[in-house]
């Protein structure tokens, strides 16, 4: 009875080896996250004051207005994002648009470019005395405008549109066109085939990006941070960053702030899926798609429209960054002169830039590589079992999918300072590579669990056959397999680490700096050009990677 | 009875192929026209041409008299206007309707109330068998429930003239057998003007009024299903119909000279001066011991059997003949493959095809 006990074990221990990490590394600092908002003092062992937190919000006006404009601040992000995405997906997809790949490529750069990058560098264009004053008549209405709701607005969905546009182009794009020809012999003008067919069947895609974009948006520390200070618009994620780091701190606000951040964003989930049933359903057999030949005007229009939007997400502020780098200064009036010097300062032998640049570089491969290693496993085990255990697993492992990052930041501060945590890890870098890698753990998980999915198991059956143990058979024949997937999510998880704010301003020790913290506490400080010049070399670091992997993809 | 569509001459081309050369036909009213021919041969692209999904680069196109495609003369009717009701090959039911949100939708186009609406889709439903799947989804259907209902969503407007590529040909072969007597049915019954593509001539000779054999792009022939079967106008027809048996021959002095030594008196100027005679395979006798007299209204030819096989009302027998060439007929017993043979057919039973 013990051998077999001990034999279940066995079969089940991997499973539980990736329940226990998983629960330790998000399921703890969130569950804390949560108890604390709830007992103010738990860290000190006591429940007193159960709820004092939740009262003091609904109580203070400014607190419940406040969580308002977060939410319709991030619906208008969607919206907007929906209007500038939807109609490139469509000339994407449906029509002969000359060009083609030059406009996905148009809309990969703002993809590839941090937020808070792009609001920066919009700060600098839009400021008064800034690089737009000097180089372009900015009207003074239109820089009130910039500086409101709806400027804010319009920057945050120009870094999240091509999310929108590339699910509604990969959506469209297999779309069998007989769907279409059977509402067109029966009548159907175009309008209305747009309307009956390609609209309800687009829908999925255009909530799933959407609600990405609205996550994302509601979530965001870094453009609230730089432009909402600036334009009097307060909003949830720099409302907490400012409880969790200013003196006097409230924890206690902070946490419960915190945690109706995490259920609107899970209502916003819930929401969306109900919306998706209600509106559309039904599979589609992918066929290829119908084109729709766009006369001479409509070409010119369609690249206005793309061109537009390039014009504005990535020209407008690529120009801002590179140039403010490279002035002398700009004071006068015209063109400034231009110098190297900013670049040479950065890169000076035991400078705090330089050091800056070589903690995020070494952090992101570590946090990266740690990530494909744990997240591939992880996604091995809980596609190839099954049970209970299995559902904790992936439920787990989906948290921070949906966590706000800046969330799962709070909650690692807690988790690590508890009183009865007996490692220092807090307050060193290595608890920075902790919170990379939980929050950055899912798209490794993602990427390896669609592969693992798609793996047959006759193909490790074979190998067990044959006499290969567990860990032959996941050396020799699953890793092989999931390898393209695994280099796709070191190569995401590697980028996005580079430029992770959020977590890095909340976690790293103090006289520590990443790039991200460094391009944001010049730029505060009022050192611009050494701001730009981090955020360009940063730019140029995660290009080359990802260029010298798509090269070395395809020998 | 009244022309219901008609082509004149049509001709479509892509690139450097010609893919239809000269079609002209016409379609009357209330009967069914079938498209057949092998792979390739252009069946589709006439369709669409019909359709209006393709515009033709030659040739006019008139429905119920009214011209409806004429490079010439520039005009293309845009396929919305055409009145016209599509079966496609692939079941493209649209996945996020309901049947009958499926059927109703060319109603609604049309402007159909509520109302009317649901009366004529529970009756088109009833029509096509389908009447307890009102609120089905389409992948909770089978495949050929799937078709059913892409049938009933055509016939649904009460359509001038309907367009059917391949419907049958997703299915498997029971389910086609099954559907094939009932679509016949429905089309007679609905008295709805039909085109139909097939490359099966099981489904052409049960669905078609006409049936217009397509070879290479252009008209092989146009002719009743008895007519094709029992006259082909050629050699390429006559296989493509099948069940028949041919041989090569050449005509010398009047006569038609089969294998060499079988000579046919002909009138020369019916039949043409080589080509292949075609003989049914019922009308071929294969026989295990050779016939005594031959009388002169028949042929014998013998060969060497190489199968035979039970077909359930008869059995056929397969045999070689000295040339190499394969000929087929009823046999009465079992004979064993090897053992010769001898066929005999009625020398009125042969018809002279050009090739
Ligand atoms: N868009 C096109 N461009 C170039 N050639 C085409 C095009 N569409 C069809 N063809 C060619 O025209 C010929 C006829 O095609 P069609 O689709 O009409 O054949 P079909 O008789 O319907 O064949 P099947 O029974 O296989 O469906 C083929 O040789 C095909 O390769
Ligand atoms: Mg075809």
């Amino acid at each position: 009875m013990i051998a077999a006990l001990r034999r279940g074990l066995g079969r089940r221990l991997p499973l539980l080896l990736c329940a226990a990490l998983l629960a330790l590394a998000t399921g703890y600092p969130v569950l804390l996250l949560f108890l604390q908002s709830i007992f103010p003092d738990i860290l000190g062992g006591s429940l007193a004051g159960a709820f004092d937190a939740y009262r003091r919000i609904i109580e203070t006006p400014e607190l419940g207005a406040m969580i308002g404009t977060s939410l319709g601040w991030a619906g208008a992000v969607t919206l907007v994002s929906w209007v500038f995405g939807i109609p490139c997906g469509y000339l994407l997809a449906r029509t002969n648009l000359p060009g083609k790949l030059w406009a996905r490529m148009s809309l990969l750069i703002p993809i590839m470019t941090p937020p808070y990058i792009l609001a920066l560098s919009y700060v600098l264009v839009m400021q008064q005395g800034g690089f737009g004053d000097v180089l372009l008549p900015i009207p003074n209405g239109l820089r009130a405008w910039f500086f409101s709701f709806w400027g804010v607005t319009v920057v945050m969905a120009l870094a999240s549109f091509g999310y929108v546009a590339l699910a509604v182009e990969a959506t469209l794009s297999t779309l069998p066109r007989r769907l279409e020809d059977a509402a067109t012999v029966l009548g159907a003008s175009w309008r209305a085939r747009v309307r009956h067919v390609l609209l309800p069947l687009t829908v999925p895609a255009i909530l799933n990006s959407g609600l990405l974009v609205f996550l994302e948006a509601l979530s965001n520390f870094g453009v609230p941070a730089v432009l909402g200070t600036r334009s009097n618009l307060p909003l949830l994620p720099a409302e907490i960053f400012y409880l969790v780091t200013s003196w006097p701190l409230d924890l206690a606000l902070a946490t419960s702030l915190s945690s109706l951040l995490c259920l609107l964003a899970l209502m916003a989930l819930y929401g969306k899926r109900c919306l998706a049933q209600w509106m559309a359903g039904g599979h589609i057999r992918p066929g290829t798609a119908a084109l729709q030949p766009l006369s001479r005007r409509w070409i010119w229009l369609g690249w206005g429209w793309i061109g537009g939007l390039f014009l504005f997400s990535s020209v407008l502020p690529y120009c801002a960054m590179v140039l403010t780098s490279l002035a002398e200064s700009w004071g006068g009036d015209g063109f400034p002169p231009l110098t190297l010097k900013h670049y040479v300062a950065l890169f000076e032998p035991g400078s705090r830039s330089l050091w800056a640049l070589a903690t995020s570089l070494g952090l992101s491969v570590a946090a990266a590589t740690l990530c494909v290693v744990i997240g591939g496993y992880i996604a091995y085990v809980s596609v190839r079992s099954s049970g209970p255990l299995r559902h904790v697993l992936d439920g787990l492992a989906t948290l921070p999918r949906v966590i706000p990052k800046i969330v799962v930041a709070v909650g690692l501060i807690l988790a690590w300072n508890a009183p009865w945590i007996p490692l220092n890890i807090y307050n060193t870098v290595w608890m920075l590579l902790l919170a990379y890698v939980v929050i950055y753990i899912t798209d490794a998980l993602n990427y390896a669990n669609s592969t693992v999915r798609g793996m047959s198991p006759n193909l490790e059956h074979a190998a067990t056959v044959l006499g290969a143990g567990r860990y032959t058979v996941f050396t020799r024949i699953v890793l092989p397999g999931l390898r393209p997937a695994l280099m796709a999510a070191w190569l995401t998880t590697f980028i996005v680490c580079m430029r992770e704010l959020v977590a890095s301003v909340l976690l790293l020790p103090p006289g520590v700096d990443v790039t991200a913290t460094y391009i944001f506490n010049q730029f505060e400080q009022g050192d611009i050009a050494a701001a730009m010049a981090m955020a360009t070399v940063t730019i140029v670091i995660s290009t080359i990677v990802l260029v010298g992997f798509q090269f070395r993809r395809r020998p | 009875m009244s022309v219901y569509l008609q082509c004149q001459g049509l001709r479509k081309v892509f690139g450097a192929s010609v893919v239809l050369d000269d079609i002209s036909l016409e379609v009357q009213e209330g009967q069914c026209l079938v498209l057949l021919g092998p792979s390739g041969c252009g069946k589709t692209t006439l369709l669409n041409v019909i359709s209006g999904m393709l515009a033709a680069d030659g040739g006019e196109l008139r429905c119920n008299g009214r011209l409806m495609d004429s490079a010439a003369k520039g005009v293309h009717v845009p396929i919305q206007e055409r009145g016209l009701a599509m079966v496609f090959q692939d079941l493209s039911l649209w996945p996020h309707m309901s049947v009958a949100e499926n059927v109703g939708f060319g109603l609604r186009i049309r402007g159909m109330k509520a109302n009317d609406r649901r009366h004529r889709i529970d009756t088109v439903l009833e029509q096509v068998e389908m009447g307890g799947f009102r609120d089905r989804m389409p992948n909770e259907l089978s495949g050929g429930q799937q078709q059913r209902v892409a049938i009933a969503r055509a016939l649904a407007v009460q359509p001038s003239l309907l367009l059917l590529d391949e419907p049958l040909s997703a299915l498997d072969a029971r389910l086609r057998e099954d559907l094939k007597l009932e679509l016949a049915g429905l089309l007679r019954e609905s008295g709805v003007t039909a085109v139909y593509v097939t490359h099966d001539q099981q489904e052409a000779f049960a669905l078609g009024d006409q049936v217009a054999v397509l070879h290479g792009g252009r008209l092989a022939q146009l002719a009743p299903p008895e007519k094709l079967y029992d006259s082909p106008c050629s050699a390429f027809v006559a296989r493509f119909i099948g069940s028949s048996n041919l041989l090569p021959f050449r005509q010398l002095d009047g006569y038609a000279l089969i294998e060499d030594h079988i000579a046919i008196r002909v009138l020369a100027a019916d039949v043409p001066m080589e080509g292949h005679c075609m003989v049914r395979r019922e009308a071929v006798g294969v026989l295990d011991k050779q016939p005594f007299a031959e009388t002169s209204d028949q042929v014998i030819l013998a060969g060497v059997c190489e199968q035979t096989h039970f077909l359930g009302e008869r059995k056929e027998a397969q045999l070689r003949l000295p040339s190499g060439e394969r000929l087929r007929g009823v046999t009465a017993g079992h004979i064993p493959s090897g053992a010769p043979v001898w066929a005999r057919f009625p020398k009125n039973a042969v018809r002279f095809l050009a090739d």
